[in-house]
């Protein structure tokens, strides 16, 4: 399964282009999509689940390419979980996916088996029974994640999957998503990077509509490398004035004294040691560059 | 067939069309048994039109039509239609309770034998009513992908089509024929109307495919 997006540009009828000129190949696994809000993440996804048409340039999913009469072809091999969706209020957790399944056409008994799996997976089966409107947030990010994956798409398109979730359940998920992603495309929109961390190899990071980086999380992490420091300051006073000078990417008191991790080029003139970069580091590293 | 009776039929639904039906019979006077399939005809056809202007659109203002995209159009045809025909059994049944209220709290004047077949005939204009106003109401809100030109869109049509002006310009033609010609008297020239109503339902319905593609 590969998904390959050539020079794509997506321009609004107001104008807005929100998405321009961009390229990318995306294989199997999890391929993280990083950026800040307003980024075009989101324009982006509705291109590959067709929901959107682009202005100008080409994608193709496995060789097909995106165009009307490739549609229906396309949309049976993708799953998405949208940004914000209200799933059926009037039906319990089963019944909508009973029905969301029945919709998309898989057979009533591989429907429900699937239900029971992944109900299991994403600990909502005591809650089956439920209404929907009864769920937490929590609970109808995983609802609306199920019906995602329940026709197991070679391409599952997920935007902010974890948002509402405890961390505990937000390990659950992205584990699912691991096991779901072998000999499977992921494409996993994101603001939580320590859930990108966790699950990809690769990503990209967008920005105004246009990729900062697209490539390995090692590699976007060596970028920043030999640039993060952590700096015992004396007080707030200090911390704003270092704030003037660099991005600052954690601030905590430890032991009674105020540490702070900045990212600088060359040493900062008070006392800091080099430490380890995390990709969060290299994420607001590759955004200061690019401002 | 149970899912789609709990998606298109929610309380709040029920609720408000069952007090429409109750407060419209006990408001609107009537002095002989053949005026109550007119005084609910006009009536009902508006609150068909608010009921069904919902049916697809409520997939849109849920962000549920961005997954609906994905499923087969056949699919998500016989869903759609499935919730209009829930819907329009339910306005239905309403309306011939309705007649009943009518019976109920005005207690109109000239029984007769013929009362039971003047029943079942307006049964007949009420489904054509229904059908057509509910259809064109979801129709209109699915192409401009919002409820309110559905009710918007319907009610400007009813407004025309139940006046003068409509009865002027159609005469046995109109939509709303039933209400405009004397019934009590055997005249069924109204049938007119009520064929018209069915052909265009059925128009909308086959067009239906096409719209959910395009705009769905």
């Amino acid at each position: 399964m590969s998904v390959k997006i050539e020079d794509l540009t997506v321009t609004f009828r107001n104008g807005v282009t929100a998405v321009n000129h961009v390229n990318l190949n995306i294989t199997n696994g999890i391929y993280g999509l990083l950026g800040e809000n307003g980024a075009g993440k989101t324009t982006l996804m509705r291109v590959l689940t067709t929901v959107l048409k682009p202005a100008s340039g080409k994608v193709s999913l496995d060789g097909i390419l995106y165009q009307e009469g490739n549609y229906e072809k396309i949309q049976r091999k993708i799953g998405y979980l949208p940004q914000e969706i209200d799933l059926y209020s009037s039906l319990t957790v089963r019944e909508c996916l009973e029905y969301m399944g029945d919709l998309s056409g898989i057979d009533k008994e591989i429907c429900r088996k699937r239900i029971d799996y992944y109900l299991e997976k994403t600990s909502l089966a005591a809650h089956q029974k439920k209404k929907m409107k009864q769920l937490s947030g929590g609970m109808k990010r995983r609802a609306g994640l199920v019906q995602a994956l329940l026709n197991e798409p070679d391409f599952l398109i997920i935007d902010e999957p974890t948002t509402g979730l405890d961390p505990e359940e937000r390990i659950h998920i992205r584990n699912l998503l691991v096991d779901f992603s072998e000999n499977r495309t992921v494409l996993f929109s994101t603001h939580v990077v320590e859930d990108l961390a966790t699950t990809c190899s690769r990503l990209a990071v967008m920005k105004k509509g246009s990729f900062l980086y697209a490539g390995s999380v090692r590699e976007l992490i060596e970028k920043a490398n030999g640039h993060t420091w952590l700096c015992s300051v004396a007080d707030e006073r200090q911390v704003r004035e270092l704030e003037k000078q660099y991005p600052i990417t954690s601030k905590q008191y430890l032991d009674g004294t105020l540490q702070v991790k900045l990212l600088s080029e060359s040493k900062p003139p008070i006392g800091c040691t080099q430490t380890s970069t995390s990709l969060e580091d290299a994420y607001i590293y590759l955004m200061n560059q690019n401002q | 067939m149970a899912k789609e009776i709990k998606i298109s039929l929610p309380l709040y639904k029920i609720g408000y069309a069952v007090f429409f039906v109750v407060i419209l019979s006990l408001i609107r006077g009537v002095t002989a048994t053949y005026e109550i399939g007119i005084a609910l005809e006009t009536p009902m056809a508006l609150l068909a039109a608010a009921f069904c202007a919902d049916t697809y659109t409520q997939e849109i203002a849920s962000k549920r039509s961005e997954i609906h995209r994905l499923y087969p159009i056949k699919k998500r045809k016989r869903s759609l239609i499935s919730r209009m025909f829930v819907q329009e059994i339910f306005l239905f049944l309403l309306t011939a309770a309705g007649y009943g209220l009518f019976f109920a709290f005005q207690k109109p004047m000239g029984y007769t034998a013929g009362e039971t077949e003047q029943y079942f005939v307006f049964l007949f204009a009420a489904a054509a009513t229904l059908l057509f106003w509910g259809m064109l109401s979801n129709t209109l809100a699915m192409l401009f992908r919002n409820m309110w030109f559905g009710i918007g869109g319907s009610l400007i049509l009813w407004l025309i089509t139940n006046s003068t002006l409509g009865e002027h310009l159609f005469g046995p033609w109109n939509l709303f024929s039933y209400t405009f010609r004397n019934v009590e008297n055997g005249d069924l020239t109204w049938m007119r109307g009520k064929i018209i109503s069915i052909c265009f339902s059925i128009l909308m319905i086959g067009i239906l495919p096409n719209i959910i593609k395009k705009r769905g």
